[in-house]
């Protein structure tokens, strides 16, 4: 029974990878008839010939020498050899080497993020839930309104004015040579995490709302279960209580959303890296969106989504695991 | 005719809404967001009237950079000198009229295939189904800037793609509610009467579904705001318009961060805070008024996670315990099943 529905569950996640891929191929195909147009706009004074030459080159060199059905033939064969492709960037790098060397960069802000935001939140929302209704309860209330109401990237832009101009406690804007320069020493480290420092405050501060809230309802909804009620009438302590019977129990679903919010704050980051100037995934994908660099945009996309899928599986795999209670094959 | 019964039921719910519009008027924190949200929508269509300059004027080089005056209330932006209080106002109507167009569409759209998929069942239930779980792992943010770069850059195509792409929430939340109606004696007697489908889920079911949607409605208008500021942030709405969004991309490509020009930063901020912080209480209050045992707060968790869409099982988890959205006597579990013709 239980062999049978994680076959059933990767399998499915195998198929909405395969649409996903598919919406991937035909995405950029949208509104053309000859992409090479696209790629290689006429340029100056160029003849009707010279420009056919050109397009009939372009064409070749990015393989739209042959019909669309052959090229997601191609595209299929290459995703299983995992190349996305080539970037029209100059040099013509692998789009996946593009990733490879961003993704690390992305994912020291989201992870720190995802670490800080767990963290505090899981204390402020454990506060909340045991004072309910007093003024914690409703300082986190007032906390959500308006942590909801501000974007992240004004309060990046804030954090920016004021922590990084106004008081120079922190960088600003990233140094751009911080990349090129990382060699793993201690220094290094700790001029990557001084300039991630606004980014990562900026995110967290909405990432520590959400989670307290998470917590907060989570935990009262196991604080009014049955074997909660049974513990305090045996006359255990009010700490003995909260720990052993109640976070235990309420941390469950939290843990499972772990997966799902590290592949959000990597998509998410965007706008922030922008702010920044950080040199992530999002600047990645937001340079490749200016120069029209399809092959890169569509890469980054696929990677997140192959992201969010396996971590979508992970989760559900994981819940079964954890919570006897959750039955299977009744999901959905 | 499928059209005009939706409508029909709408016009006919027309009563109802004016009663919602006391109710909401009778809770003091209802009034707030009531009040705020005319005063946007009265700044909105009288903008012209109430900016004291031409926001679009750029050519006004000794009045670039000043500080907050009586003559400039938000003072001037310090690269071309335009007056940021008129700015601030015309920046109204963009995300008012994307926040509720797309809301409204996503009303309609959302309900329409949360019926389908929890009425009629089966393979449209599966093919609805399917389409919600495709939508949720592709990365809405970087899909959107794919497509504006696409099909263009202007509203238009940001509503049809907010819309493509966000009606999944609703869609969800409506379709779990249906399959507890539709198990409801009043829907199986109209069944056995020989009621058409069609005539069950426009007279019958989507009734019951209206307040989730109206409430549900003011939620995406706030979170729409939102992401549209986001957009425009990055220079992807329409470029010959102020909004919100572009003004605080402008003060940050102008230096204002540098020069410490705070009242450049602060006065969209503050906008987009107001816009979304009054459609967002009302939303929180409608949901008290219509579910007065499910807490404040879990309005906004959803809010919260509204891009993302993962927060509706919460949402029904909590809405089963209550209890008060669901008819009295459900007497057997809801179950996909399609025992129709």
């Amino acid at each position: 029974m239980k062999r049978s529905y994680v076959i059933k569950r990767i399998l499915y996640a195998v198929f909405i990878f395969f649409i996903v891929l598919t919406l991937n191929f035909f995405i950029p195909r949208i509104g053309v008839s000859d992409p090479a147009e696209r790629y290689y706009p006429p340029q100056g004074a160029m003849s009707e010939i010279e420009y056919d030459i050109i397009k009939q080159f372009t064409r070749a060199q990015y393989g739209f020498d042959v019909s669309t059905f052959q090229q997601y033939i191609r595209y299929l064969k290459d995703l299983a050899h995992f190349d996305l492709g080539t970037s029209l960037q100059a040099g013509s790098p692998k789009v996946t080497a593009l990733i490879g060397e961003r993704l690390p960069w992305t994912l020291v802000l989201s992870v720190t993020t995802l670490i800080i935001s767990l963290s505090i939140g899981l204390l402020f929302g454990t506060l909340a839930a045991w004072k309910r209704g007093r003024w914690q309860d409703t300082a986190l209330l007032n906390a959500s309104t308006i942590s909801v109401a501000l974007p992240a990237f004004f309060i990046a832009l804030m954090l920016s004015f004021y922590l990084g101009f106004e008081l120079e406690l922190f960088p600003a804007y990233t140094n751009p040579n911080m990349v090129g320069q990382f060699d793993w020493s201690w220094k290094a480290i700790q001029v990557v995490f001084n300039n991630a420092a606004l980014p990562i405050m900026s995110m967290a501060l909405g990432g520590i709302v959400g989670y307290s809230q998470t917590t907060r309802n989570s935990v009262i909804a196991v604080t009014n279960e049955d074997f909660v009620i049974t513990a305090r009438a045996k006359g255990l302590s009010h700490t003995t209580v909260l720990y052993k019977h109640v976070l235990r129990n309420a941390l469950l679903p939290l843990s499972t959303s772990i997966g799902m919010s590290i592949s959000g704050l990597i998509g998410g980051a965007i706008i922030i890296e922008q702010v920044f100037n950080w040199q992530g995934m999002g600047t990645l994908f937001l340079q490749a969106n200016s120069t029209k660099d399809y092959p890169l945009m569509m890469g980054i996309m696929l990677f997140l989504s192959a992201f969010a899928i396996l971590a979508n599986l992970v989760t559900e795999l994981f819940y079964v695991i954890l919570d006897p209670r959750v039955s299977v094959g009744d999901k959905r | 005719m499928s059209k005009q019964n939706v409508l029909l039921q709408v016009a006919r719910r027309g009563g109802s809404f004016l009663s919602l519009v006391r109710k909401l008027w009778q809770h003091p924190k209802g009034r707030v967001g009531l009040i705020l949200v005319s005063l946007l929508v009265l700044t909105a269509i009288l903008a012209p009237v109430l900016a004291p300059y031409d926001p679009y004027d750029v050519t006004q080089r000794a009045e670039k950079g000043l500080r907050p005056s009586l003559a400039h209330p938000l003072g001037t932006t310090i690269t071309t000198g335009q007056d940021i209080f008129s700015m601030l106002i015309y920046g109204t109507r963009v995300s008012l009229m994307i926040g509720i167009i797309t809301g409204i569409i996503l009303a309609f759209l959302g309900a329409l295939m949360g019926v389908m998929a929890g009425y009629i069942g089966g393979f449209v239930d599966n093919l609805i189904m399917r389409t919600v779980d495709v939508l949720l792992v592709i990365p809405t943010l970087p899909l959107i800037i794919v497509l504006t770069g696409l099909l263009g850059r202007s509203y238009f195509v940001i509503v049809l793609v907010f819309v493509l792409f966000g009606w999944t929430g609703l869609a969800r939340v409506i379709r779990s509610l249906v399959l507890v109606l539709k198990n409801s004696n009043y829907v199986k007697a109209a069944e056995l009467a020989g009621a058409s489908r069609w005539y069950i889920m426009t007279k019958h079911i989507l009734p019951g579904t209206s307040h989730l949607i109206i409430m549900n409605t003011t939620l995406t208008c706030a979170g729409i705001m939102v992401a549209e500021a986001g957009l425009s942030f990055l220079g992807l709405g329409d470029p010959t318009a102020i909004s919100w969004g572009k003004m605080l991309a402008e003060a940050q490509g102008g230096g204002a961060l540098l020069f410490g020009a705070w009242w450049w930063i602060l006065a969209p901020g503050a906008g987009i805070f107001l816009a979304v912080f009054s459609f967002m209480r009302i939303g929180i209050v409608m949901e008290e008024i219509f579910n007065p045992r499910m807490k404040a707060s879990s309005s906004i968790y959803k809010l919260f996670k509204h891009l993302n869409n993962d927060y509706l099982d919460e949402v029904f988890d909590s809405m089963d315990d209550e209890g008060t959205t669901v008819p009295p006597e459900p007497s057997r579990p809801a179950v996909l099943e399609s025992d129709h013709d």
